[in-house]
């Protein structure tokens, strides 16, 4: 039984054609497209038929002059051919051409029109996409047109057997976009939504969707932020919190996934929430990603959706109605990019001689002992070692990654599933992220009425942990790039001497970097996160009109990290028992969701009407374990010393939300969209937990209009304008409450006895945060669509911010107070303009989009003031970013540099500036000491001289996306970058910034000394006395790059070949080799521009302190289609 | 609704807490727990007098900046290393005044009897006026918060020293007989009425009230307190709580040293991180300086119990192992005119047990008040209120204690034949008895302010450290024109 056996009832009077067709769409599951410059769509007709079979009411409706192809749900609607009513004498044909039409994943299209340019001689492509035409000769042009692709044109020539592969529109307005809680056409979106597809998504190797949109959406930053696992950073237009989360909302098939907050009571950890990442989920099983970026649209999602809305739908059955099986795997290798130049043994001493003597400190004893073996019984002496610690941290990992799905569909009932395995090591040892992962999708007609279906997501993801970070905190709780540059090149990296085979610089070194191998490959911090990820709905079709939706989904996901400190002794540190730590947690988000929609057609007004009621409820409870084993070979709790519940908790939160939404349509030209919704949270304060979140935006395409008509180039023009509220709850269970914990102990006559603290402000009146978003936008196309171009506009202001406040440390509270305080404003321009040609055979799109972001903070919680951020020891003696009103957020924050005291005559005259030579211009400074600015003319140097020295935030994001078909090539070429932007190079200070004694870039050879005064290095002394390493213009750089982020040239094996070996069973086979930043510019000098937050802190961002860097990848793949 | 209204499952609240004296002891704990913290008595507190007390030179190139900063009197009010002790500070007021504010509304009961609760309101105030001590004498004056804070607006402007004085005497006056002369069982570590009357002398003391002082110490004298014969007894683990000990911070040694700035864990960890800051074969990021060393008379016996010379052995004493150059990272001291490596051994594990490298369990308790600290203040008083022969007989108490045995003033180097001679012996004495014990830089602070000298014991010492930029920052009461001078 096919679409068009489906029954069908009408009893229009007058109706134009394309309203009855839209009706048809009420009542059967079928689409129509046809381009209103072919079809007349406006011609108005009578009808009256009761359950008359389709294919007879599209007969009476339009034979003879057009006819319909249907392609799986999709009726195309064209001109007949009309080959018929030629005239045999008009000429003599020539030339006979045959050949096969493909879509882009190399399937046959059925339904093409072919025809000889400038004639009405034509045909179409049958069901395996062949056709034959005999044509006038070889001057005669074939162009190829089908809805949804571009138009081709191709000389004949000599060629007798013309295979074509057509090439998607950039933009395809018949496309359906995924809108929350339903879908709409593109041609009806009046707010700003953006997609990516499934192709896309699919191009990059990487663990989660997150990174895969990287450089695609104008207004979307992705920063990727450390190992393999660890979740990007993803901001939708601007930052929409100070101390916050101001990650969006994923939605993925309807279910909202939980945003795991990262604020808690207590200042500990809320060890169970699992990740906000999307890790968990194949990317190779995404049909599309869509973004809601203004307040209209995302407003559907109201309390959660300040920060945006990214909507991810999985992949369903089958589109025309055979099984397909595919396979796809690809197997690469990834190394670091750029690697510093650091000192060798030679240089290290020489420099270490200079750095330690200038500040009057003794040499470390090592030096004027280096011909000792570097350890007993050693032939090797520490003059004759030069260990290249890069080297031995950094190597070439494999990345890879296969998926093998099956999609099917029949009358009944639609699967899609998949089975997918991913693995990446991190390009540092000890670092890596592996997924297993199965998927089944399926929908089922009950009955006429009811519909069933379910997506369902199982998946085991265990990722190692760089050590240092914050999953796997050791003492220092230092990165491990700041061990690479700060070793010492004399030492040896293994000491089969000392317990646990590894050795560090000692007292006698005068040196105390870790031993980074050592670090990484003892030291084993994993987490395991198992996911049960699934929703099951069932809908009725109550009338052709009016659906009733109810769905239960859950999000199960348990976590496990799982720390196994090993007992060694490096020389310096020890570790004299076998630490374990076992953190589980368990998470379980259950989701009722009851759905009505109204879709009703009353003569030229189409109106979508949806109410939902739903609750989602989000339970997490967690257990922190540890004991020490005395032997390393045990590495199980129990039986351990010191076994203790470090930390735990039980936590449940509930989200009710009723909302409506109405989207209206007059006569294809006037759209409208409404929608409010309301939403109580159970972790406000009483009183303060429902809010309100209206969105409207309106839309018009002037392109509708009879004026505009005559203007053929022009296919689509559309005015758009939105407003709306959001709402932002990534907040604590009880964050208003101020808690008692009992985690303290004191230990009276040596025994341990409990104590009791309470550490944070109450804050009775905790409610919502408020967003306010107005949106301005135009869609352009030309040319039958073959070039087309969207621009926007928007403003988003956040109101009663979340704000973390850090409280005067006084009042006695270690918490930060959290309240509905500040104000922070963002506001962009987007753009995105797309070009598609296809021409003799090539056929090519190319599209770029660019986004620019301004933000500023307009009010904190008192006048003037200021929260800094970024201050550790290691980088210098302050604070790097600076947030206070009237200013972008934790701009960066310190001193201009001017040059270097060149003689002690310099520094003399600097103290006398203030008519007083007894007062100092800068303490402590000597000859070869960075003199800073004094930007208040006072004649000291002080915290008033500093200034703002640049942002984080670039001026623009932009990408480029190349794509390029000819024969069985194709070739892609996707360029990411962001502009204009600066990086606080913490890495800097640790190789050039000389605080004290360690490993160093050869830079510090040209420091300066009395006899080396053209420089622009300061003296290398140990302690920095004079502060050569606060936060300066001196350590900020460019940040700006651009990447090839992929570029991929692949190979489609012919379908005469493939005819030709396993019984015909492989459909399509494509093989390809990739790279991924292949090529990236910069003028940053350390190990990677794309610099997210240490550990996540607040403020911190663009500040690098040794940021885990981006891999350049190499690699192959096949795809195979049976 | 309902269905938001959750109940708190993992914790109580304030709102529900301190409903019984079980509540109010734990809460009680919970100020003491504080007081290990890490930018306290954990580690933080003791950089901060001892880079500021003259008694301590850098180890080398490992003191990290914010205390080499510190050590040339270059800090700045961003330097985070006093930023986190002024906060720290004002985490164990809160507390305190937590546990005072709460007090009067839990029920008194057969187990919790009115003279408990006393008690424990007595030792929380002991704690506050303890901290505001410290607060007065490293910033002079400085916000006083009486009550705990329930709305950000209870910011509170910088008192004058004068008020922080009189609430710090005033407080301890009136809880002296709250708190009883001594502790015994698992009580031991809380706050005895001898701590609060050191305390109540020394904030006399350091405002020139040399009467008060003596009134309140000579009380102290009469609670039956006495030195140990052994000198070393007060800097190890075996002889806590010994009869010369008036009050300590408790520490252990099992689990490993936790670095939280309020002292919470779940876990045991209970030990503190000087010896491996100060250890000949630790990180040794502060050796003595040799003005200290040069202090000591000689054969002083008190100069091997302080520190480690190359040559001396450590370790576990049955099998001892002998102190090299090389196991001591860093800068020499010059000793006698002879350049040499000289490490700290008070409070270091090393007298009995080879640490290792890093080694974070020491677990020796910290003695704040021992009695021979209050026989030289006694001393100070009785010179300046006019009785020298009292003075110099409580000096010669301390060099007759059998393990130091040094012969009794006056000797030729200190004669104490006039106040001023008998000061120049209490200054000395209390440098070599008391060094490296957080008490000089006070000390100095104390006599610089009364008058009695102008010795700076750093170059570009300056008596107060700058308030904090973040209290500028984020107190509305207080803003760049309140700042030290100075800075």
């Amino acid at each position: 039984q096919g679409v068009l056996d489906n029954k069908v009832s009408l009893d229009v009077m007058d109706m134009e054609v394309k309203t009855i067709l839209l009706e048809i769409e009420k009542q059967v599951p079928v689409n129509f497209t046809y381009r209103s410059k072919l079809i007349n769509a406006t011609r108005k007709v009578s009808m009256q038929v009761s359950d008359a079979r389709l294919s007879e009411v599209l007969d009476d409706l339009f034979t003879p002059s057009v006819e319909f192809v249907v392609v799986d749900k999709e009726i195309v609607l064209r001109p007949a051919p009309k080959t018929a009513k030629r005239s045999a004498p008009d000429y003599i044909p020539e030339i006979i051409v045959s050949g096969r039409i493909i879509d882009e994943n190399n399937s046959p299209v059925p339904g093409v029109n072919i025809l000889e340019k400038g004639t009405t001689n034509g045909t179409t492509s049958d069901v395996d996409g062949r056709y034959t035409l005999a044509v006038q000769d070889g001057n005669s042009q074939l162009v190829i047109s089908f809805i949804g692709y571009t138009t081709q044109e191709i000389v004949v020539g000599t060629q007798t057997v013309i295979n074509v592969q057509l090439a998607p529109d950039v933009v395809n307005l018949s496309e359906i976009v995924v809108i929350g809680y339903g879908t709409q056409k593109r041609s009806s979106v009046t707010g700003a939504v953006a997609s990516v597809d499934a192709k896309e998504i699919a191009a990059l190797p990487v663990p989660g969707v997150e990174s895969a949109l990287q450089g695609r959406i104008p207004g979307v930053s992705i920063t990727n932020n450390g190992s393999p696992g660890t979740p990007p950073i993803v901001r939708i237009r601007g930052i929409g919190s100070i101390t916050g989360n101001s990650d969006p909302l994923y939605v993925v098939d309807g279910f909202p996934i939980n945003q795991s907050g990262g604020m808690s009571t207590s200042g500990v950890t809320m060890g169970g929430a699992p990740p906000t990442n999307l890790n968990s989920f194949d990317t190779k099983d995404i049909e599309s990603v869509e973004v809601l970026k203004d307040a209209a649209a995302s407003a559907i999602y109201g309390s959660r959706a300040a920060n945006g809305v990214v909507i991810i739908t999985t992949k369903q059955g089958s589109k025309d109605k055979k099984m397909h099986i595919d396979v796809d795997s690809y197997y690469g290798a990834q190394t670091a990019w750029k690697l510093l130049d650091l000192l060798n043994t030679q240089e290290y001493l020489r420099y270490g001689t200079d750095l330690v003597t200038n500040a009057g400190n003794a040499l470390p004893t090592r030096f004027s002992n280096m011909n000792d073996p570097i350890y007993p019984g050693a032939s090797q002496t520490y003059a004759q070692t030069n260990t290249d610690w890069q080297d031995a941290m950094f190597r070439t990992a494999p990345i890879t990654q296969t998926q093998v799905s099956l999609s099917n569909a029949n009358e009944v009932t639609k699967l899609f599933t998949s089975a997918g395995y991913f693995k990446q090591d991190g390009i540092l040892l000890g670092t890596s992220f592996e997924r297993y992962s199965f998927r089944l999708n399926s929908e089922s007609k009950l009955s006429k009425v009811f519909t069933f279906g379910e997506n369902f997501n199982v998946s085991y993801t265990k990722t190692a942990n760089e050590i240092g970070t914050s999953s796997s905190a050791t003492g220092g709780n230092r990165p491990q790039i700041q061990h690479i540059v700060h070793q010492v090149p004399y030492m040896p990296i293994y000491d089969p001497t000392l317990p646990g085979g590894y050795r560090a610089a000692d007292a006698s070194d005068g040196s105390d970097p870790e031993n980074p191998v050592r670090n990484a490959l003892m030291d084993q911090s994993k987490t395991d996160l198992v996911k049960f990820f699934g929703t099951a709905y069932i809908e009725a079709s109550i009338t052709p009109w009016l659906k009733y939706k109810f769905s239960a989904g859950g999000d199960f996901t348990t976590t496990r990290t799982f720390n196994d400190f090993p007992i060694y002794n490096d020389g310096f540190r020890a570790r004299n028992t076998h630490n374990l730590a076992d953190n589980r947690g368990h998470f379980f988000s259950p989701l009722l969701s009851n759905q009505i929609t109204i879709d009703k057609t009353f003569g030229k007004n189409v109106v979508n009407l949806i109410a939902v009621a739903e609750r989602q409820d989000f339970k997490n409870n967690f257990t922190n374990s540890s004991s020490q084993q005395a032997s390393n070979l045990v590495h199980v709790l129990r039986g351990g010393l010191n076994p203790s519940i470090t930390d735990g908790g039980d936590t449940e939160t509930t989200l009710l939300s009723y909302l409506a939404r109405v989207n209206y349509e007059y006569d294809g030209k006037y759209l409208l969209s409404a929608s409010f919704r309301r939403d109580g949270f159970s972790s406000f304060a009483p009183g303060h937990q429902w809010g309100n979140f209206p969105g409207v935006s309106v839309g018009w395409r002037i392109s509708e209009e009879e004026f505009m008509k005559v203007v053929t180039q022009i296919s689509e023009l559309k005015l758009r304008a939105s407003y709306g509220k959001l709402g932002a709850n990534n907040i604590a269970p009880f964050a208003w409450q101020s808690g008692i914990f009992t985690s303290s102990n004191y230990p009276f006559n040596n025994t341990p006895t409990g104590g009791s603290y309470f550490n944070q402000l109450a804050n009775k009146e905790l409610g919502w945060e408020t967003t306010t978003m107005t949106n301005y936008g135009i869609d352009l196309a030309l040319w039958e669509n073959r070039f087309t171009f969207s621009a926007e506009y928007y403003n988003r202001n956040v109101d009663n911010l979340l704000l973390q406040i850090p409280l005067a440390g006084s009042l006695g509270y270690a918490v930060n107070y959290l309240g509905n305080l500040g104000k922070m404003k963002n506001w962009g321009y987007e753009f995105v303009a797309g070009y598609s040609k296809a021409t003799g055979g090539v056929h090519f799109n190319l599209s770029a989009n660019i986004g620019i972001t301004r933000n500023e903070v307009t009010d904190l919680y008192i006048p003037n003031s200021t929260i800094s951020a970024g201050s550790n020891a290691d980088y210098g003696p302050n604070n790097m970013t600076r947030t206070e009103a009237g200013h972008p957020i934790q701009g960066f924050y310190g001193w201009k540099t001017d040059g270097i005291f060149q003689n002690q005559a310099e520094i003399d005259a600097a103290n006398a500036l203030d008519g007083d030579a007894s007062t100092k211009y800068q303490d402590n400074a000597s000859p070869g000491d960075i003199r800073f600015k004094d930007l208040n003319n006072d004649g000291v140097i002080n915290l008033l001289d500093q200034q703002y020295l640049g942002s984080y935030l670039p001026k623009f994001n932009y990408g480029l996306n190349f794509s390029a078909n000819y024969n069985a090539f194709d070739l892609t070429l996707f360029v990411q970058g962001v502009q204009g932007n600066k990086v606080y190079n913490g890495t800097k200070v640790l190789t050039q910034g000389m605080l004290r004694l360690f490993g160093a870039e050869k830079e510090v050879l040209n420091a300066w000394r009395p006899d080396h005064t053209n420089t622009d290095i300061p003296r290398a002394v140990s302690g920095d006395p004079n502060q050569n390493t606060r936060a300066s213009d001196r350590f900020v750089e460019d940040g700006s790059f651009l990447r090839i982020k992929n570029i991929s040239i692949g190979y489609n094996v012919p379908s005469d070949v493939l005819r030709g070996f396993a019984h015909g069973s492989v459909r399509r086979l494509r093989i390809y080799v990739s790279s991924q930043n292949l090529v990236t510019l910069t003028k940053y000098s350390g190990y990677d521009p794309e610099i997210g937050t240490r550990n996540n802190t607040n403020l911190t961002s663009g500040i690098d302190y040794g940021q885990f860097p981006q891999p350049r990848t190499i690699m192959g793949g096949i795809q195979l289609g049976f | 609704d309902d269905a938001l209204d959750k109940s708190n499952i993992g914790n109580k609240t304030v709102d529900n807490y301190f409903e019984n004296g079980a509540e109010l002891g734990t809460a009680l704990n919970g100020v003491y727990a504080s007081l290990q913290n890490n930018n306290l008595h954990g580690r933080e507190y003791f950089f901060m007098h001892d880079l500021r007390s003259g008694e301590f030179a850098t180890g080398g190139g490992q003191l990290e900046g914010p205390r080499a900063q510190i050590l040339i009197g270059a800090q700045a009010p961003s330097n985070g290393l006093q930023t986190g002790v002024w906060n720290s500070f004002y985490y164990v007021v809160h507390r305190a005044n937590s546990v005072i504010d709460f007090a009067p509304k839990v029920p008194e009961d057969e187990n919790f009897e009115a003279s408990l609760k006393a008690r424990y309101v007595a030792e929380a105030k002991f704690l506050r006026a303890y901290v505001y001590y410290q607060l007065l004498g490293f910033w002079g004056g400085v916000p006083l918060m009486t009550t705990h804070v329930t709305d950000i607006t209870q910011t509170q402007p910088r008192a004058t020293e004068q008020e922080v004085y009189q609430f710090i005497t005033t407080e301890l006056t009136s809880i002296l007989n709250d708190l009883p002369v001594s502790y015994s069982g698992n009580d031991l570590g809380r706050a005895t009425r001898g701590a609060a009357k050191v305390l109540l002398a020394k904030t006399y003391m350091f405002f020139g009230d040399y009467t008060k002082a003596k009134t309140q110490l000579e009380d102290v004298k009469g609670m039956g307190y006495s030195l140990m014969n052994n000198y070393f007894d007060n800097f190890t683990e075996e002889a806590e709580f010994n009869k010369e000990s008036i009050w300590e911070i408790c520490f252990t040694s099992s689990g490993n040293y936790n670095w939280d700035p309020e002292g919470n864990d779940f876990g045991p960890n209970e030990s503190w991180i000087r010896s491996q800051e100060y250890s000949a074969v630790g990180w040794r990021n502060l050796i003595p300086s040799d003005a200290l060393l040069a202090e000591f008379e000689n054969n002083d016996p008190r100069l091997k119990d302080n520190f480690f010379f190359t040559g001396d052995t450590y370790g576990d004493p049955a099998n001892p192992k002998t102190l090299t150059d090389a196991a001591q990272q860093g800068n020499l001291s010059n000793f006698k005119g002879v350049p040499q490596k000289v490490s700290w051994k008070k409070y270091s594990v090393m007298y009995k047990l080879d640490p290792g490298g890093f080694y974070d369990r020491n677990g020796m308790n910290y003695r704040v008040y021992r009695y021979a600290d209050v026989l030289l203040l006694l001393a100070e008083c009785e010179n300046e209120v006019g009785t020298p022969t009292a003075a110099i007989d409580y000096l010669n108490q301390v060099r007759a204690r059998p393990s130091v045995n040094m012969p009794a003033y006056p000797t030729a180097t200190y004669p104490v034949n006039s106040k001023a001679e008998i000061f120049r012996a209490i200054m000395h004495e209390r440098m070599v008895e008391l060094a490296g014990e957080e008490i000089r830089n006070f000390d100095i602070i104390r006599w610089r302010k009364n008058g009695k000298t102008t010795f700076a014991p750093l170059a570009n010492f300056k008596d107060l450290m700058p308030i904090p930029q973040t209290e500028i920052d984020n107190n509305d009461k207080i803003d760049q024109g309140h700042q030290n001078s100075g800075y």
